[in-house]
């Protein structure tokens, strides 16, 4: 009896085997054929900034999101060109000690919620079906232009992800999941539609790197925080607030930017080397190999700010009637500016401001081994118990000085 | 239970017969004998095997219901349509027959009509090399008029003012042969040395001077290759692919005037009168193009976000062409505000840009040196920027309220001739008043329209052959995507839209073969949008759809351990009528030999 079932499924799963490589195969004459086209200028830039995580305890997702915001538009992408999602919103959270404002560092320095966060999904907006929708541009025509990711051939898009993930996917909103060949697929269905000239996707989750394992489509590179079988960190813990603020990786992208402005041309190869493997506690992972251009070469801004392509307008057009027939012809001269053109303008005092910020850091990193330590002891009763037996012989100096 | 009625059945049917045959002989030879594991002396029933084969057969005929109830329903697409349609489009590009005719007037030529047709057209070639890219005219079709009295146009006619010959040149050959579609240019030989060539706003040009046989042959070849073919820009500055009109064929043109600074002065303009006289006769013309509408406002609090310096040497606020890319200010300046442009249409931004009391005169100086004399940029697909700098750049003092003006007609019209050059520029083609070939310099006028007429073929052949590519792009890669998804819906609206595509590309196609471009640009304008909306339907979504080994897997569980026991029992039942059966043909035939 037995044997006759195998015998009896053996007939679909060979029709499910064929189905399976006919599928590939398909997929695979796409890729190919989608790969023409690479000599279309850069135009434009577009961000898509997701937080793929709801409830208090994930605030720093919420964080990353909106400081990578923050990056972008100060780079010079506008607020039109970014779709930002994000799935819960800890201003308004009860919990919120401070409502309104959401912080990446203990410090408080900087409210990423200030004016003009222009939130494009939120809540239970942000949901896979969503995002996919946003990255393929299949919308109900009721959907209005700024929730639509409206790229062309042109485009350089920046696509970052911060959430729970794990093996081959991320969480959304704890209630569904984006998978890496849902990622893939979207993916190559804008490359087919030329959706994008080239494609930065970074993501923040466990096990990052397993979301691009699946990627075929050229023209896209990947950057996770972390390798398989990794978790990604949070920076540190801000007590004021109650739960951790920032992400390692993030932390040290946010850094990374805090020394640039819109007319330096850093490149891509300096981001992905400042990443410290002791700093974030795991190793960025970076996927180069459909990617054609070289790192060294590549301005970070051509991703995460928005350098336009301008061309001069050599002559105004005079119709007939007020022309005369022998006006002068002057040589033309049209001139367009490549990426390359750009000043530099480093500003000493924000470079100041990083290093007091990144000392004020290392101070922080200490108390935190402290803390860390502290948090060894066999158990914190003792500690206690410790504490109490420590304070006594003050408390005695202290009354006999009194005396 | 059933299985060991079986096995226990067929050892003790097969063993005797073959191991103890004086067995057997014995038993047969006392014929009241009847051994009941071997043979029956009733008819097996056929109840039992009648039910179980009545279930499976329910289950049978039951199974193609089933199969229908779970059916996606996926509407037939013309996919080998799609597929010969797309590789014609990619194999062979589109055929444009252009007619060209050329006029001599006052020439003594001696060879025939014929010869000197096809020396221009050996020219013709020559001048442009890759005549085979697509939205260029593929075959050149020369006629050669020698006329040494060309009634109309009497001596010295053609050197008056250009527009008067225009419409002179227009009239004698519109009553000439075709007229229409036609190109066509005069050669006037004259005694005066200065050979002078102009292209009219038609479809015509004319040569007037003291030209040698040769030398004009030339000249009129170039015109013809470079001017009326390729719209006079070799070198274009923006690239082909970039063609401003949204998917779905519509343009919207938004102008915003921008105050940087309204506590210095606030600017405002009649646009309206603008729009009025100076616009719509531009949408009119580029109607078999895009879809044109347009959009204006005015904006204040919107600072320029890169830098200018002061220049003596000027007397003015200078940014230089390295500073343009940071110029647009787009966290301060809100252009898009279009809530009527649809979700794929185009928005071109055309923004006028009046600088603050601190930075005025602004100017922009380009790499050589000089200070522009447009002061504007375009960026391609975005739009463009001028900067136009008020009258008197002192700002009043005493008042302490912002004084309003309102920008002179004068100066909006020559903000609108900038304005228009970008557009022109968005497009693809120069503004120059002037072409410099290699035979000599003409000179282009310019149409009130905005646009020329061979202009507007130029574009027309340029917009179809992108549209016509495009919709077969994307029809292809919709039927790739629909095959590898087997288990997706499609919805009839997607049938029907890619059928409508199909049928205006093919209608295009024929169009432009017969040369009616504005029909054919209108039908690939609309095969294209048909065919992104297609693609872009919201229903395909990989993520909606499962795929069969979903589908296997949620009805298996239920319907694998029924059917198999169904399947078996009806095995069993038939095994079982059999092997009764031949126990009674085995007692049969003992009774038949015994009697």
């Amino acid at each position: 009896m037995a044997h006759l079932v195998l015998s009896f499924l053996k007939l679909p799963m060979k029709v499910l085997v064929v189905l399976l490589i006919f599928m590939s195969s398909i997929s695979n004459a796409v890729a190919y054929l989608s790969s023409s086209s690479d000599t279309t200028m850069h135009t434009n830039n577009w961000a898509v900034l997701v937080c793929t995580s709801r409830f208090w305890f994930n605030y720093r997702h919420m964080a990353n999101t909106l400081s990578l915001y923050r990056t972008v538009k100060r780079l010079g992408i506008p607020d039109e060109r970014i779709i930002l999602m994000l799935a819960d919103d800890m201003a308004c959270n009860a919990r919120n000690k401070y409502p309104a404002q959401v912080f990446n560092n203990e410090n408080h320095r900087l409210n990423l919620y200030g004016d003009n966060v222009e939130v494009d999904y939120r809540g239970y907006e942000v949901t896979v079906e969503n995002f996919l929708r946003v990255l393929t541009g299949r919308h109900e025509t009721a959907v209005p232009r700024s929730k639509r990711l409206l790229s062309d051939e042109g485009s350089h898009i920046l696509l970052y992800m911060t959430g729970h993930g794990g093996d081959e996917f991320l969480k959304f909103q704890d209630s569904e999941e984006l998978q890496s060949h849902d990622l893939a697929d979207a993916v190559k269905q804008m490359k087919e539609k030329r959706r994008f000239k080239e494609l930065l996707i970074m993501v923040d989750t466990c096990q990052a790197s397993t979301l691009f394992s699946q990627l075929h489509s050229p023209g896209v590179l990947a950057i996770g925080s972390s390798m398989k079988g990794e978790n990604s960190y949070s920076h540190h813990l801000d007590s004021d607030v109650g739960v951790s603020v920032v992400d390692r990786f993030t932390f040290y992208t946010l850094a990374f930017f805090e020394r640039l402005n819109m007319y330096d041309n850093a490149s891509l190869s300096s981001l992905f080397n400042s990443y410290n493997p002791n700093l974030l506690m795991s190793t960025a992972y970076y996927r180069t190999d459909l990617y054609h251009r070289h790192l060294e070469e590549v301005p970070v801004t051509n991703f995460f700010g928005s350098v336009m392509e301008t061309i001069h307008t050599d002559s105004a057009y005079r119709s007939g009637s007020n022309k005369n027939g022998g006006a002068k012809t002057k040589k033309s001269l049209d001139q367009s500016i490549t990426d390359n053109d750009r000043r530099i303008l480093r500003n000493f005092d924000e470079k100041d401001q990083f290093d007091i910020e990144y000392q004020r850091d290392s101070v922080g990193q200490i108390r935190n081994t402290i803390l860390s330590k502290l948090n060894t002891f066999e158990s914190i009763d003792a500690f206690v118990c410790y504490g109490l037996l420590l304070m006594l012989p003050l408390l005695i100096v202290s009354t006999w000085l009194s005396k | 239970m059933a299985e060991e009625e079986i096995s226990s059945d067929s050892p003790s049917s097969s063993q005797p017969n073959q191991e103890n045959p004086q067995q057997t002989q014995m038993l047969e030879s006392s014929s009241s004998e009847f051994d009941p594991k071997t043979m029956r002396n009733t008819k097996p029933g056929v109840k039992r095997l009648f039910l179980t084969f009545s279930v499976l057969l329910s289950f049978i005929i039951g199974f193609p219901f089933l199969w229908k109830s779970i059916e996606i329903y996926r509407t037939p697409l013309p996919f080998t349509q799609i597929e010969s349609f797309s590789s014609r489009i990619e194999s062979n590009p589109l055929h444009f027959p252009c007619q060209f005719q050329a006029v001599f007037v006052g020439f003594d030529i001696r060879v025939s009509h014929g010869e000197v047709g096809a020396e221009i057209t050996r020219k013709m070639y020559e001048f442009s090399p890759n005549a085979s890219r697509c939205g260029v005219c593929s075959n050149y079709d020369v006629s050669v008029v020698v006329d040494s009295s060309f009634g109309c146009v009497g001596k010295g006619d053609l050197r008056g003012s250009d527009e008067d010959a225009d419409e002179l040149v227009k009239n004698c050959l519109g009553n000439g042969a075709g007229g229409g579609k036609v190109y066509s240019i005069v050669v006037v030989n004259e005694e005066e040395d200065e050979v002078r060539a102009v292209v009219g706003k038609y479809r015509h040009a004319w040569i007037v001077g003291k030209v040698s046989e040769e030398e004009a042959v030339c000249r009129v070849a170039e015109i013809f290759a470079k001017v009326f073919v390729n719209g006079g820009n070799e070198g274009s500055s923006i690239r082909e692919e970039f063609m401003p009109v949204g998917a779905d064929g519509r343009i919207v043109l938004s102008f915003s005037l921008l105050n940087a600074n309204p506590q210095d002065w606030i600017y405002d303009w009649n646009f309206h009168e603008i729009d009025e006289t100076l616009l719509q006769p531009v949408i009119e013309a580029l109607q078999p193009i895009a879809n044109i509408t347009v959009e204006s406002q005015v904006l204040y609090h919107t600072p320029k976000s890169s830098f200018s310096y002061w220049d003596d040497k000027h007397g003015s606020h200078i940014f230089s062409t390295k500073d343009l890319p940071f110029f647009v200010n787009s966290n301060e300046w809100h252009l898009d505000t279009s809530v009527a442009a649809g979700g794929r249409s185009k928005v071109l931004q055309l923004v006028v840009y009046i600088p603050s009391a601190k930075e005025c005169p602004l100017q922009l100086e380009l790499p050589n040196g000089e200070i522009s004399n447009t002061n504007g940029f375009i960026s391609p697909m975005w739009g463009g920027v001028v900067v136009w700098n008020p009258p008197s750049c002192r700002k009043d003092l005493e008042s302490n309220d912002p004084v309003s003006h309102v920008i002179s007609p004068q100066d909006l019209q020559m903000i609108f001739e900038v304005l228009m050059g970008q557009l022109r520029q968005l497009l693809g083609l120069k503004s120059d008043n002037h072409y410099a070939g290699q035979s000599g310099t003409s000179v282009l006028l310019g149409s009130g329209r905005g646009f020329t007429e061979w202009e507007l073929d130029v574009l027309s052949r340029k917009h179809i052959c992108f549209n016509l590519h495009s919709c077969a792009t994307t029809l292809g890669s919709l039927s790739r995507l629909v095959q590898s998804l087997p288990r997706m819906i499609i919805m009839d609206e997607i049938g029907k839209q890619v059928k409508f595509s199909l049928e205006a590309a093919k209608f295009a196609q024929s169009n432009a073969s017969n040369g009616i471009y504005d029909a054919s640009a209108v039908s690939s304008r609309h095969s294209r949008s048909l065919a992104e909306d297609a693609f872009f339907h919201p229903s395909i979504m990989s993520i909606s759809y499962y795929s069969f080994e979903h589908c296997f897997a949620i009805y298996s569980p239920f319907f694998l351990p029924v059917s198999m026991h169904v399947v078996l029992a009806a095995l069993r039942e038939w095994k079982r009528y059999k092997q009764e059966n031949r126990k009674y043909l085995a007692w049969k035939a003992k009774a038949k030999v015994t009697p």
